[in-house]
């Protein structure tokens, strides 16, 4: 009988990593089985739904004619600079409204109207005024990452306890001191789940503009193969889509936001 | 002994899959308890008191033993073992009267009787009035009474209380035993009453089972033959209370194995 | 002069006047920018001109139309959204496995959005209400999955054990504790997936429409309408606040503030 416990044998780092893909890759293997014996025992034609194999094809196909290289990279290029523009005005408008009251009165309600008017609804609007391509679908983005990063900003300053403030001033800050030293780092956290879910929304605003309103892009990709029936080049578009946005989210965004709340142990961190 | 709880042998390992880790909780526990009587365990935190009561309720499997309830085997949790539980676990969705009349509901009885049935047990822990609340409108003290209410509304074979006066103040804590008390006399469930407590244990039980700090094995048992109703007020006075108490506690403190 | 400074404080605090006194403002300084001609009138049309679009195209009977065209479509599509979300998100919540098992399809799959299937939904589907009640479904279904997931997956244990031992089987375990215990995030879920699913409404029906709202205004966009398209913007921004305010919170406050799960706001 055991009575007390048996030294540990810890899996080492590199097992678990494995063990945490093989989980994560399993599901999606069982789908890729299961699509193709669904498309090859039903007997579905390419116009209909395409089949593994085809999808694969398509991409090697257009990896070689370095289209595909082309429209990934307009796309995530609209993404960042859409992104960096709204990060850049939404934090200082958001640290404005949470130390002013006056200004958060008058603004807040205003643009929590706004906010509730998705990317989409601005996109007619938006090509009018800036005209079709970059400028309209980095308007879009912008929309989207905005009105989220400004909202956490506000709750991330507004619950930093009044006491830190006090503590930096009593030890001679100067109020732009306070913002640098004490509210920017203090709102932190919040910001940057802000962002990572901003442009969760902002990608899917972005391959709607990208169908809608330019000629380069993923979007536009799989809308112009539905006018020739390539529904393996739709496809191919979609798994792109997402896969590099759960790239993106989980590789870079997700670590990012970790790093930030657990480096100093500000929050317990809710995947 | 056919009736009543009988656990022999009563073994249980947590055992982690990816670092191989063992962890004995408990080990080579056997115990009865006849129908009727007030069994207290007792034994310092963290000693496996609370996995003991809830391999007994049937929420974990015991690594090795059995567990018989009148004959049979248990296997999971069951209406003939019922809990109160520490965070009292009212289902905060529906009324004291709803809550109490639970059991009696997922046992089929028609809503006139069981809201009869109901009524008749919050009177009993002296909840009348309250029967439309929400938990929520209540204290912690109420809230644990309509635990006890629910539990015995279902009378199960055995009523197992895991340290149910531990999350109310000390006041209504003292108000809530000899509650318990009074209850336990009118009605003798069979009850085994998990504790941290030297002086709850003696207060309410007919026998006190002291367990040692884990891995948990029986270290004694002490019979208590004190005369019923229990009051504090008499108990405190009272010469034999505080030897009792006296005796578990160097048990309960007793570095040796 | 004091009875007036009276008079203003008490109007100041009328809960009223301070919802629509920001708007006031931002009219007013709209009617200015317009006034004062910042940008062509073609391009930036006034509060007037609004307005008197909004009458004429309820006169014409068509506003009406597209309206009711549009809040039919989404709600079909956020009843269908729910029916499907609920249980996807009670299965995945409620064992540990099947959450590990299904969460990394779930994750990719809304990753891919919405707008991303509407190429193959018109090849298979075409122009027509399938298609966009199905763009709907996908975006109100993920918030709902994921939010439904949670609230069972954080029932309190003695909860659920606090039935079982009372003699409460699996599917009583679900139906009288998991569901109710998780109310509040299904609704918090529906509330996030309805905000969701009318911006999907909008796109499809920019995209893929023959009436409603949505498609008022990018047809206005082809016309060069710019006062139809705000004043969809606005009816947007309206419609929203009226389904929250006069569908969600009051079943919030049936059920989950009755029951102090959630704390009442405002």
């Amino acid at each position: 009988m055991i009575a007390h416990p048996v030294p540990a044998r810890r899996a080492s780092p590199g097992w678990r990593w494995l063990g945490a893909a093989l989980w994560f890759a399993a599901p999606f293997a069982v789908l890729v089985v299961a699509w193709h014996l669904a498309v090859r025992l039903a007997g579905v034609p390419l116009r209909v739904f395409p089949a593994p194999a085809d999808v694969a094809a398509a991409l090697v196909q257009q990896v070689r004619t370095g289209s595909l290289a082309d429209h990934i990279g307009q796309s995530l290029r609209r993404v960042l600079v859409g992104t960096t523009l709204a990060v850049a005005t939404s934090v200082p408008l958001g640290v404005a409204l949470s130390s002013s009251r006056i200004l958060a009165a008058l603004l807040l309600p205003v643009l929590r109207f706004f906010s509730v008017l998705a990317g989409i609804a601005w996109i007619p609007l938006a090509t009018l005024w800036f005209g079709y391509g970059f400028g309209a679908i980095t308007f879009i983005i912008f929309n989207a990452v905005f009105f989220i990063v400004l909202y956490n900003t506000l709750v991330g300053v507004s619950s930093i306890p009044q006491v830190l403030r006090d503590a930096a001033r009593c030890l001679g800050a100067r109020p732009w001191q306070v913002l640098v030293e004490v509210l920017l780092p203090g709102a932190l956290p919040n910001i940057v789940t802000g962002i990572r879910t901003g442009m969760g929304f902002a990608w899917r605003g972005l391959i709607a503009a990208e169908i809608i309103a330019t000629n380069a892009g993923l979007g536009y990709m799989i809308f112009l193969a539905r006018d020739f029936y390539r529904t393996e080049v739709i496809v191919l578009g979609m798994i792109l889509i997402g896969a590099l946005w759960v790239l993106i989210d989980r590789s870079l965004l997700a670590p990012l936001e970790r790093r930030t709340i657990e480096r100093w142990g500000l929050t317990r961190v809710v995947q | 002994m056919d009736d009543g709880l009988v656990i022999r042998g009563l073994s249980k390992v947590y055992h982690t899959p990816y670092t191989g880790e063992h962890v004995a909780a408990i080990e080579d526990v056997s115990l009865e308890i006849p129908p009727g009587e007030f069994v207290a365990i007792l034994g310092p935190s963290g000693c496996g008191k609370t996995t003991l009561l809830n391999i007994v309720a049937g929420f974990l499997p015991p690594t090795r033993g059995e567990i018989l309830l009148n004959g049979r085997r248990i296997q999971g949790p069951g209406p003939d073992r019922g809990v109160v539980f520490q965070s009292f676990a009212l289902f905060p969705w529906k009324t004291v009267l709803d809550n109490v009349a639970f059991g009696l509901k997922m046992r089929g009885v028609p809503r006139a009787e069981r809201e009869r049935i109901a009524r008749e047990y919050i009177a009993l822990v002296g909840l009348e009035g309250f029967e439309h609340r929400y938990p929520h409108e209540l204290s912690g003290g109420m809230q644990q009474r309509v635990g006890v209410a629910r539990v015995l509304a279902n009378h199960p074979d055995l009523m197992l209380m895991d340290e149910p006066f531990a999350s109310v103040d000390a006041q209504t804590r003292m108000t809530l035993q000899e509650e318990l008390a009074r209850i336990w006399e009118a009605r003798r469930p069979t009850v085994l009453f998990v504790t941290h407590d030297v002086e709850e244990a003696v207060f309410l039980a007919n026998r006190v089972v002291v367990l040692t700090p884990r891995p948990a094995r029986v270290r004694a048992t002490v019979d208590v033959p004190l005369a019923r109703p229990r009051l504090w007020q008499r108990l405190v006075e009272d010469p034999d209370y505080k030897s009792l108490v006296a005796r578990v506690l160097a048990l309960v403190r007793d570095p040796g194995g | 002069m004091r009875r007036v400074r009276r008079a203003l404080g008490w109007v100041a605090t009328r809960p009223a006047v301070q919802t629509l006194a920001p708007f006031a403002l931002l009219v007013g300084a709209w009617q200015l920018m317009v006034a004062l001609e910042v940008y062509p009138r073609a391009f930036f049309p006034g509060p007037g001109d609004v307005v008197r679009a909004l009458g004429s195209l309820t006169y014409k009977g068509i506003l009406p139309a597209y309206l009711q065209d549009s809040v039919t479509r989404l709600a079909v599509g956020a009843a269908a959204g729910a029916l499907v979300g609920v249980p996807l998100g009670v299965l995945i919540g409620v064992h540990p496995i099947s959450y590990r098992f299904f969460w990394p399809l779930i994750i990719f799959f809304q990753a891919i959005g919405d707008i991303a299937w509407l190429p193959i939904l018109l090849i298979w589907f075409g122009f027509t209400l399938t298609t966009m009640t199905f763009v709907i479904v996908y975006t109100v279904v993920f918030p709902i999955i994921f939010n439904t997931a949670l609230g069972v997956r954080t029932v309190p244990v003695d909860v659920v054990r606090a039935a079982q031992c009372l003699g409460a089987s699996r599917a009583r375990v679900l139906w009288e504790v998991l569901l109710p215990g998780a109310l509040p995030n299904i609704i918090t879920g529906l509330r996030t997936g309805l905000g969701y699913g009318w911006r999907a409404l909008i796109a499809a029906e920019i995209i893929v429409g023959t009436s409603g709202i949505g498609f008022m205004m990018f047809d206005a966009r082809r016309s060069g309408s710019v006062v139809e398209m705000i004043l969809g913007m606005i009816l947007l921004g309206l419609l929203w606040y009226a389904v929250d305010a006069g569908l969600l919170r009051p079943a919030e406050r049936a059920t989950v503030e009755r029951w102090g799960l959630v704390r009442p706001t405002g």
